[in-house]
This record gives C-alpha cells, sequence and structure tokens, in this order.
C-alpha cells in the first residue's frame, strides 16, 4: 500500500480575493511505504503547505489527498501521522514525559501504556533520563528530540516533518539526521521531510522532490541510492553527486536568471 | 530564605517610610494646609484632619462608644461581614468572567459582539449602578429565602471582579502559539481536550494578574457597595457612620480605613498564596 498520493492538487488561498495567493498548482506525488522523501525548494514554493495539506491542516482547492488508503480528513482523525515543526512546540508546563504522553492521551491510551510508551519513545530518541523534566530545562537540539519522540509515540505509519532541525546548529543536526534514519528504518516509518538544505536533503532522502515558486509547483524529482547511510556517505562522491543534481533542478527553475537570493 | 528576608525587610520598610511621610509632613506641614487661587493643594495638618498614627493605634484598643466594644473586634467583624461578599462576589465574578472568555475565544463572533458591552460594563459609574442593583435585588427572593443587602453588594463586589477575569482570560485564551493548535488539530483533538489541554493551561500566566486585579476590584466593590447601598455590618458602613464623627473623634475613622486596607491585603495574599502554591507544583522537577 502507498502511504500518501496527491492527485493534482493545488491550493489557492484568500480565492476571489485581492490578495489571492495560488501556494500550490498541479502537484501530483506518491509517497510508498517506508519511503523517505524530501520537499525542497526556495521561500514560499509550497513546501509546508503541501506538508499540511497532507496532514489535513487545510483543504487542497482541487485534487484528491490520500493518507494510508484513506481521504486526509479521516486519516487526521485515526491518527495515522505524527507530525514535527521548526519549532519543537513542547507545552511547558508539562514534563518531558507527559508531552510525549499527549498523542496517546488524546488517543485514550491506558495510563500504564502511556508511559511505557513515552519511556520506549524517549529512549529511542536518547532523552530517557531527562524524562521527569521540564521542556525549559532542555537544550534546543533536546526539546526537537522530545518533539520528534512524542511524533513517533503514536506509532504512527507517516511522519511528517517541517524544517525540523532548521533551527539547530550543524554538529547537533547530523546527529539527529542519523537518529531520525535509525529510527524510520527500525519502525519502517514513511517520512516526508520539508527543509531548506541541500545536504540534508539528499542525505536523508530515498528520493528529492524539488519545487519552484510563483506559483508553487513540483518541478523535478531527484531519486538518490547511497546505502545505507553513515559517516562515510557524507564523504562519498555519490553523496556529492546527489548533491550538484538537486543544485542543478533547484536552479534550472530560480524565476529569472539574477533572482537568486 | 535571603530572599524572603529582603521581601519582610521591604515591606516593613515600606510601613516605616509611610509613617514618616505621615508625621514629618504633621510636624512641618502648615496648620491650615496651602491655599492657591482658593484651592486647597495641600491637606490641613491639625489633629482633626491628621490625628497622630499613635493616636490611630491607640484607638483600636478603646471602646467604639463608652461602654462598648473596643474598636478593633468592631472593625474585625464589619471587616469579616464584608469579607462574604468580597469572596462570592470574586468567586462568582471569577466564574462569570472565565465564562465569558472561553466563549467569546471559542466564537469570533461572540467576542466582536461582547467585547465592547464588557468594556462598557465598567464605565457605568458605580455609584449610580449600586441603588439600581439594590432596588432589584429588593424585589427577589431565592426560594423562600427572602433577598439580603449583603447580597446587593456580593452583586457590586461581582460586576467588578468578572471584568479583569475576562479580559486577561481571553487574552491567556488565545495565547498558544498557532504551531500548539495545529498540532492537537493534528491529534485530532476537539474542541473541549483543545480547551482543557491547550488553552487553560497556557492561560495561567495571565490568570493570577487577572486575579489579584479582580480581588482588588472585589473589595472596592463590596465596600463601595456597602456605602451606596447603605447596607449595615460592614467595614463600609463603618467608614461612613466613623466619618459623621471626625470632628469630635478624628482617630476613629482612620482605624475604619486601615481595617479596610488590610481586608484587601488579605484577600490579595490569599491570591499570592495560591499562586505560590502552584508555581511551586509546576517548578518542582
Amino acid at each position: 500500500m502507498t502511504a500518501v498520493v496527491l492527485e493534482s492538487v493545488s491550493k489557492v488561498f484568500n480565492a476571489g480575493r485581492p490578495d489571492e495567493v495560488t501556494a500550490l498548482t498541479g502537484v501530483d506525488l506518491t509517497v510508498e511505504q517506508g519511503e523517505f522523501v524530501t520537499l525542497i525548494g526556495p521561500s514560499g514554493c509550497g513546501k509546508s503547505t503541501l506538508l499540511r495539506l497532507v496532514g489535513d491542516l487545510i483543504q487542497p482547492s482541487t485534487g484528491t489527498v490520500t493518507v494510508a488508503g484513506k481521504p486526509a480528513h479521516t486519516a487526521r482523525a485515526d491518527q495515522e501521522y505524527g507530525i514535527a515543526f521548526q519549532q519543537a512546540g513542547l507545552f511547558e508546563w508539562r514534563t518531558v514525559q507527559r508531552n510525549v504522553e499527549l498523542p496517546l492521551e488524546l488517543r485514550g491510551t491506558s495510563k500504564r501504556e502511556r508511559r511505557e510508551r513515552a519511556r520506549e519513545m524517549l529512549d529511542l530518541v536518547g532523552l530517557g533520563e531527562f524524562a521527569s523534566h521540564y521542556p525549559a530545562q532542555l537544550s534546543g537540539g533536546m526539546q526537537q528530540r522530545v518533539a520528534i519522540a512524542r511524533a513517533l509515540a503514536v506509532h504512527p505509519p507517516l511522519l511528517l516533518m517541517d524544517e525540523p532541525f532548521g533551527a539547530l546548529d550543524e554538529m547537533t543536526r547530523e546527529r539527529l539526521q542519523d537518529e531520525l534514519l535509525r529510527i524510520c528504518a527500525s519502525t519502517g516509518t514513511s517520512t516526508i521531510f520539508v527543509t531548506h538544505s541541500i545536504p540534508e536533503a539528499v542525505y536523508l532522502s530515498d528520493r528529492v522532490v524539488v519545487m519552484s515558486a510563483r506559483p508553487g509547483r513540483i518541478t523535478e524529482v531527484v531519486p538518490v541510492d547511497l546505502g545505507p547511510r553513515g559517516e562515510a556517505t557524507r564523504q562519498s562522491p555519490g553523496f556529492f553527486t546527489g548533491i550538484t543534481k538537486v543544485r542543478r533542478a533547484l536552479r534550472g527553475d530560480a524565476v529569472p536568471a539574477g533572482a537568486t537570493s | 530564605m535571603n530572599r524572603r528576608g529582603r521581601l519582610v525587610l521591604g515591606a516593613l520598610g515600606a510601613v516605616v517610610v509611610g509613617v514618616l511621610l505621615w508625621e514629618g509632613y504633621k510636624a512641618v506641614g502648615p496648620a491650615d494646609g496651602l491655599s492657591l487661587a482658593g484651592a486647597r493643594v495641600l491637606p490641613r495638618t491639625d489633629d482633626a484632619a491628621m490625628p497622630h498614627i499613635a493616636t490611630i493605634l491607640s484607638r483600636f484598643a478603646d471602646p467604639e462608644l463608652s461602654g462598648g466594644d473596643p474598636i478593633w473586634l468592631v472593625v474585625l467583624q464589619a471587616c469579616l461581614f464584608t469579607l462574604r461578599s468580597v469572596a462570592l462576589g470574586f468567586v462568582l465574578g471569577g466564574l462569570v468572567g472565565l465564562l465569558l472568555a472561553v466563549l467569546m475565544q471559542r466564537l469570533r463572533i461572540v467576542e466582536r459582539g461582547l467585547l465592547p458591552y464588557v468594556i462598557l460594563s465598567q464605565t457605568v459609574p458605580l455609584i449610580a449602578l449600586a441603588p439600581v442593583i439594590a432596588g432589584w435585588g429588593g424585589r427577589l427572593s431565592i426560594g423562600s429565602y427572602p433577598w439580603q443587602p449583603w447580597m446587593s453588594v456580593t452583586v457590586i463586589a461581582m460586576y467588578l471582579a468578572f471584568f479583569p477575569v475576562a479580559v486577561g482570560m481571553l487574552r491567556g485564551l488565545q495565547s498558544p502559539a498557532p504551531i500548539a493548535e495545529e498540532l492537537m488539530r493534528s491529534y485530532a483533538a476537539g474542541w473541549w481536550q483543545t480547551l482543557v489541554k491547550l488553552r487553560l493551561p497556557a492561560s495561567t500566566p495571565y490568570l493570577f494578574p487577572a486575579l489579584r486585579l479582580a480581588a482588588a476590584a472585589a473589595v472596592v466593590g463590596a465596600v463601595v457597595g456597602e456605602i451606596s447601598t447603605g447596607t449595615r455590618g460592614g467595614v463600609g458602613r463603618l467608614v461612613i457612620e466613623y466619618s459623621r464623627e471626625a470632628t469630635t473623634d478624628p482617630a476613629k475613622v482612620f482605624t475604619a480605613m486601615i481595617g479596610a486596607a488590610a481586608l484587601g491585603l488579605a484577600v490579595a495574599a490569599v491570591i499570592g498564596f495560591s499562586e505560590f502554591l502552584l508555581r511551586r507544583r509546576r517548578v518542582r522537577a
């Protein structure tokens, strides 16, 4: 079964008003089960909009979004996906443990199971011993890991990530990339990942979806085949070839020459 | 402990400064005050206008009238009588404020329609409103229990107390970041769940300042309410009664005023303490 199918999806904000914006147009995209797909493109190309459409946080103007074989709305109601944003967005009045438990609580999971699952997820992101801390007591990188643990807590078949490592320093970022790949591989989770960083996109993905702005659309899909990732991958020729390909794809559509900022 | 020590020292210092200012001005100020172009800009300092602090304090120990209870007891009883209206008015006003805030947060249209009236409600002069409320109350009864004057006072206290809570809580309920709301949406959380798990906890930083304002407003409302409805038994009534004796017994009215101030401080202390308890529970990690 495919994880996500978008068919001729478009999204227009403020339709019929002077400030009408076509955020996305003619988007067709399929994400296979267990696949890691990255969305990359300049600001305003609709990457985040696309992610929010999949999560049914906004509705498409035309076209259909199917998640786990169901309409996006049903999929959201069934909590078929976990989501993480650029800011960790933890609830400061809850401990780390209770933050991770939140999606389970809303699902009506029993207290004992909640506690076990949160423990398991915190161990997975290496924060088991910080369970009773409050978010304010953690560093930005640790908070982001808690947010990822929270997104994974319901064991969702699909993970949506909107620049989750954008605000982190390079070292933390690379470590979290490896952790994320390990987690996705061990749980078989499909992932849609939004980023601004070309190396990050190439390193993480099975496929890099390159988008361009005004109107937002998919211009190219670059497959990446680097095998299992590791420290050596970041130095390998294949990695740099991938980066070059994505960069070319991005530049090829950078609306009029000179508009690169 | 050090912090607490400094706090106690600061509070004592403030009292000492207040006493020094009072007595200092009384010592050096002109006995007849200072009038410029017919308008008095400085108060008179004779014993009738500004009794010595010591006189006021010793007045607490003397009987109210010859042979009656000592003043401190009378004032204390009056304060406790007023406290009933303050406490009830505060609690009910807080609940009404909370309810209005939730309603306004839930429905944009209610916010637009209701908020101007909520603000308008506070611009109506209390002095004009109090007799109206007392008049309406006089025609009501709760079951077979007839409406009591102190209930009118409670309604007035409530009328003032609901406002800061409604406005403060509305801001608090609207305070979660859009990302937190999206997160709740991604969990398919309904309105009630979002309210309980996100909006209410997120609004506590707004709640306590609002409650402190509401407590102060409830005290003012109760005291002024007692004065303007002529309700017997409370500290507001004492202020009026004692001020009539100001020419013969100038220290007396100050005892009632100090009592009213102490009532306000006591209520503020209760709010402060409950905030302290909640904060401590949260920070404990």
